[in-house]
């Protein structure tokens, strides 16, 4: 196992999910990747990195007197105020989709098994930062729900690892009563096939940021809902309402990939919209690559701002 | 259309194969899971779904290919009916059924159903026949078998709605008959009427033969129908002050589907308007109103119910004959020592009962006079010693008609010769007053006294117990019938005839002295049964229905000669009760028929005739069912051509011809496959 986590050589350093799969053990196949990301990134992206100094502000009246710096009072005659980036321990809660359809997959692994592999290694780099962290699983409603803790990691990697696709989803009537629980400020992470009208999705999504939370969406689809590249013709069965349709793949491959697309596209300009991070996660792709994509991503924002 | 090798028919299965395999190629189509359709419903569906309409399109093609050449060479030929109507044609034989029953006097019925007679007629050949049959509860042939249209054409003008109910049983029998009888190729019947229900009674064996038709022509039927009409009245007669009166109680009934405010009855006695009420009645409904009560003044009362004038005015009178009713004048004989309770039961039967009344003298044996005798129509002799005279008294009474009955007590003898009189020889008592009673078995329940116990509940003698009784031998001599038994085979009655009366000697006694049969339920009928029998009582009743038969002579006594007998009919004509005219008199009109002699109306008698109201019911069968049961099959025309005309070889060839076209289709059709399915695979 040890070797999945080094990362010394190039190319090793993203390992396949189907190799990750085959170790069942959550906590281990979250260790093996993000140690091996971050020992191969070097430079730890810590966000929300507690007592970084952010700025100074003139003090108004009603501000704690505890927070003025007397070092700058002496140095400038006036009160000013410290002001740092962050708490040191935000709440994160990962939002995963456990819907029928995320039990598709094409390969070995479902993108509900990639899913909960996203969802444990970033539950588990976020606890190693010693933020608290959290889990709520939901298809047409909540299934499981862990509130966010500092002590709940090994809760939400077991409850995880119970997880299976039972029943049809819908995210706008779960993500809405899980909006108003919420209260605290913290980081939300809906993972998630995205199958509805990106207009809904918005529509559905859009209420998590009210209380001024980080949302960030993984949209996870596999390959062969990327490609359509199935043969014969054959009757295609939707995995949640059971509606059987006839397709000739080959007629149908070209539209379906336009539709996708738009589909794709409309998402990504929407979300940005409404200021969401929204990452498209191919199930064929290495776990830690779609990581490190995030995570750079995420990175670069908050140079910016 | 049949087939000359139906065994072929069996390629049919074949059809099965290709629809098989596109089944088993569905099958095998597997399915895949997707996780949502939501793109692929969005993909214009007919690039699909025009390929599969090809498919069945080829399906279709070969199937119809295939079937094509099955029915080939299943070679069908067709036996064609229009062959057989230019072999058939020609002379027709034609019945027209006409209905005749009352209810075709409904509104303008009548007057459509000549019309339809009329162009019936109009409708016939030059060398066609043409009967026609008037029916109503009987049938009647006006006109047998003619060409001659003038006469046919009379008789449907003269003829008028009857009094008889409708029968269509008896009209398709006589049209049956003549069809058959027919030797012209083309038989038919017509049937003119108004379809009514209650005429129907199945088809009670009524058959046109083989290859008639029937056309029912339905006079009225399924349109909306109003009519009230009487119901049969109910008498109540009281005896007041010795004078008989009687209150009429009569009904209406509502046989329309709207309801009838203010019906007016009213009841006319002879030719006076009585009384009139009136009633409301409800849609299908029924009222009835009783007058009040009129005395009974003369015989033969002629009663009328009239309502109000509707379409439908037959059934809105209702006749009835009204007399004073006779007392059975019964002579109760007892014991010259007797108590005064021995004829105490008797007497108190006899007392009950109103039809007939029974007028009940109690005297002793010694004091009979010639009068009693003369006026008693039964005589009960109550456990009586009978001397000579008293004996050959009776005998003289039974042979001039009266009835006499024996119970036979202790005391009871016969002076004389006792077979003379008595249909059998008394004999000593038997005690059976130790061990088990004795119990009446094997009753003649054929006979007019024992009837009314036939059938069960309705009577048990054998709960009586007999503690003695006399030995009775019935006499050879005499025809002595035994009517009943006691269990160890005694006789408990015997009866005989003698001269114009009867006698019946009942072997026990009729008070609870020898047995406690007076106090079961039997006894009050057992004793009413037996005096109207020995008195010869018949019930007049107050009215007949029309279509019942009439027997004049009933009820006379035979010096009464019956050969100058006349019957004066409603309408007033005059039937020779003689020898020469009917020896039965056939009720045909509503109203009143009189019978009485030649010369004086002294005895005359008076009849009511009433029209059989189940008729008013205007409710309508399907003609279907009648034509139907009549000819075998439903609403069918004449069927085949006429037997033992063999067709042309050409014409059996040309009837067969069709597996030729057959096969040329399918031909054409396969071509087609083969075109489009090159197409198809080009594409």
């Amino acid at each position: 196992m040890h070797g999945l986590s080094t990362s010394a050589i190039p190319g090793a350093r993203f390992v396949d999910p189907a190799v990750l799969a085959r170790i069942g053990n959550l906590e281990l196949v979250a260790r093996s990747v993000v140690d091996g990301f971050i020992n191969g990134l070097h430079r730890a992206p810590y966000f929300g990195a507690s007592v970084d100094f952010a700025e100074h502000r003139g003090y108004v009246a009603g501000d704690d007197i505890r927070r003025i710096d007397w070092r700058l009072f002496a140095r400038t005659d006036r009160f000013y105020v410290k002001e740092y980036e962050a708490d040191s321990n935000s709440n994160f809660s990962v939002l995963l989709d456990v819907s029928k359809s995320m039990g598709y997959g094409s390969g070995e692994m479902t993108k509900l098994d990639y899913a909960k592999i996203l969802a444990a290694c970033l539950t588990y780099l976020v606890h190693r930062q010693r933020d608290r962290v959290g889990l709520v699983a939901f298809d047409e409603g909540i299934v499981e729900h862990v509130p966010p803790s500092a002590k709940h990691m090994n809760v939400v990697l077991h409850m995880l690892d119970r997880l299976t696709a039972m029943r049809p989803g819908s995210l706008r009537a779960p993500l809405h009563r899980l909006a108003e629980h919420f209260g605290r400020r913290g980081i939300l992470v809906l993972i998630s096939d995205l199958y509805d009208e990106p207009e809904a999705v918005i529509e559905a999504v859009a209420p998590l940021r009210f209380r001024g939370n980080d949302l960030i969406v993984f949209h996870v689809l596999d390959r062969a809902e990327l490609d359509f590249g199935f043969g014969d013709a054959s009757s295609f069965e939707d995995l949640e309402t059971g509606d059987q349709l006839p397709v000739v793949p080959e007629a149908f491959r070209k539209q379906y990939n336009e539709l996708m697309r738009a589909h794709i596209d409309a998402l990504t300009r929407r979300f940005s919209e409404v200021r969401v991070d929204y990452t498209l996660i191919d199930t064929g792709a290495p776990l830690d690559h779609a990581l490190f994509k995030y995570l750079s991503t995420r990175e670069r924002l908050m140079r910016v701002r | 259309m049949s087939f000359l090798a139906p065994f072929f028919l069996l390629g049919l299965a074949g059809l099965a194969v290709p629809v098989v395999i596109h089944l088993i190629q569905r099958e095998r189509k597997q399915v895949v899971l997707f996780p949502s359709l939501m793109f692929i419903r969005r993909v214009p569906y007919q690039s699909v779904r025009r390929r599969r309409i090809h498919n069945w399109t080829l399906l279709f093609i070969r199937l119809a290919a295939l079937a094509l050449l099955v029915a080939a060479f299943a070679r069908p030929f067709l036996s064609r009916p229009d062959a057989a109507a230019v072999v058939g044609s020609g002379a027709r034989e034609v019945v027209i059924l006409v209905d005749q029953s009352y209810s075709m006097a409904y509104g303008d019925h009548w007057d459509r159903a000549r019309a339809a007679a009329r162009e019936a007629v109009n409708g016939l050949g030059s060398s066609d026949r043409a009967s026609i049959v008037f029916f109503s509860s009987g049938a009647d042939v006006a006109v047998r078998s003619t060409s001659e249209r003038a006469r046919l054409q009379a008789a449907i003008a003269t003829a008028e709605p009857s009094a008889g109910a409708t029968r269509y049983a008896p009209a398709l029998k006589v049209a049956g008959s003549i069809l058959s009888e027919s030797t012209l190729p083309r038989r038919e019947a017509i049937l003119i009427t108004d379809f009514q229900a209650s005429g129907w009674r199945g088809a009670e064996g009524a058959r046109l033969p083989e290859g008639a038709k029937l056309t029912p022509v339905a006079i009225g039927a399924r349109e909306e129908t109003q009519n009230l009409s009487t119901s049969p009245v109910s008498l109540t007669r009281t005896t007041f002050e010795k004078q008989e009166r009687v209150a009429v109680t009569a009904g209406v009934m509502n046989r329309g589907t709207r309801p009838a405010r203010g019906v007016e009855l009213t009841l006319n006695i002879g030719d006076r308007a009585l009384e009139s009420q009136r009633v409301d009645v409800e849609p299908n409904g029924s009222a009835s109103v009783t007058f009040a009560p009129f005395t009974i003044s003369s015989r033969n009362m002629r009663g009328t119910i009239h309502l109000a004038p509707d379409a439908l005015e037959r059934d809105n009178a209702f006749h009835f004959v009204l007399s004073p009713s006779a007392p059975v004048r019964v002579l109760v004989v007892e014991r010259s020592g007797a108590t005064g309770g021995a004829s105490l039961y008797l007497t108190q039967a006899l007392a009950i009962g109103t039809s007939p009344r029974f007028e009940t003298q109690v005297k002793r044996a010694d004091g009979i006079s010639d009068d009693d005798l003369r006026q008693a129509a039964v005589v009960l002799l109550n456990d009586v010693t009978v001397t000579e005279s008293l004996a050959s008294r009776l005998g003289r009474f039974v042979e001039r008609g009266g009835g006499l009955f024996v119970a036979l007590g202790p005391y009871a003898t016969w002076a004389g010769s006792s077979s003379d009189v008595l249909p059998g020889v008394l004999g000593a008592p038997v005690d059976r007053s130790r061990g088990d009673a004795a119990r009446m078995a094997a009753l003649e329940y054929g006979h007019p006294i024992f009837e009314p116990f036939r059938t069960p509940r309705s009577g048990n003698f054998s709960a009586a117990r007999f503690y003695g009784y006399r030995v009775l031998t019935p006499a050879p001599s005499a025809q002595a019938q035994v009517l009943a038994r006691f269990d160890a085979g005694a006789p408990a009655v015997i009866e005989r005839k003698l001269g114009n009366g009867r006698v019946i000697v009942w072997a026990s006694t009729l008070d609870l002295s020898w047995s406690d049969l007076p106090l079961k339920p039997v006894f009050l009928p057992f004793i009413h049964r037996v005096a109207r029998h020995l008195a010869a009582y018949t019930e007049v009743p107050p009215w007949m229905t029309v279509g019942q038969v009439l027997d004049p002579s009933a009820g006379l006594t035979p010096s009464a000669a019956i050969a100058e007998r006349i019957a004066l009919t409603p309408s007033r004509h005059r039937l020779a009760l003689n020898g020469e005219g009917p020896e039965v008199l056939e009720l045909a009109e509503q109203g009143f028929y009189e019978i009485r002699r030649q010369a004086s109306d002294a005895d005359a008698t008076v009849v009511a005739s009433n029209v059989d109201l189940s008729e008013s019911d205007l409710t309508t069968i399907d003609p279907e069912e009648v034509v139907a049961a009549a000819v075998g099959r439903a609403g069918e025309a004449s069927g085949q051509a006429a037997p033992g005309v063999p067709l042309t070889p050409e014409a059996q060839e040309r009837s067969q011809r069709i597996w030729w076209y057959l096969l040329s289709a399918a031909i054409v059709v396969l071509g087609a496959d083969t075109l489009l399915s090159n197409r198809l695979s080009k594409t």
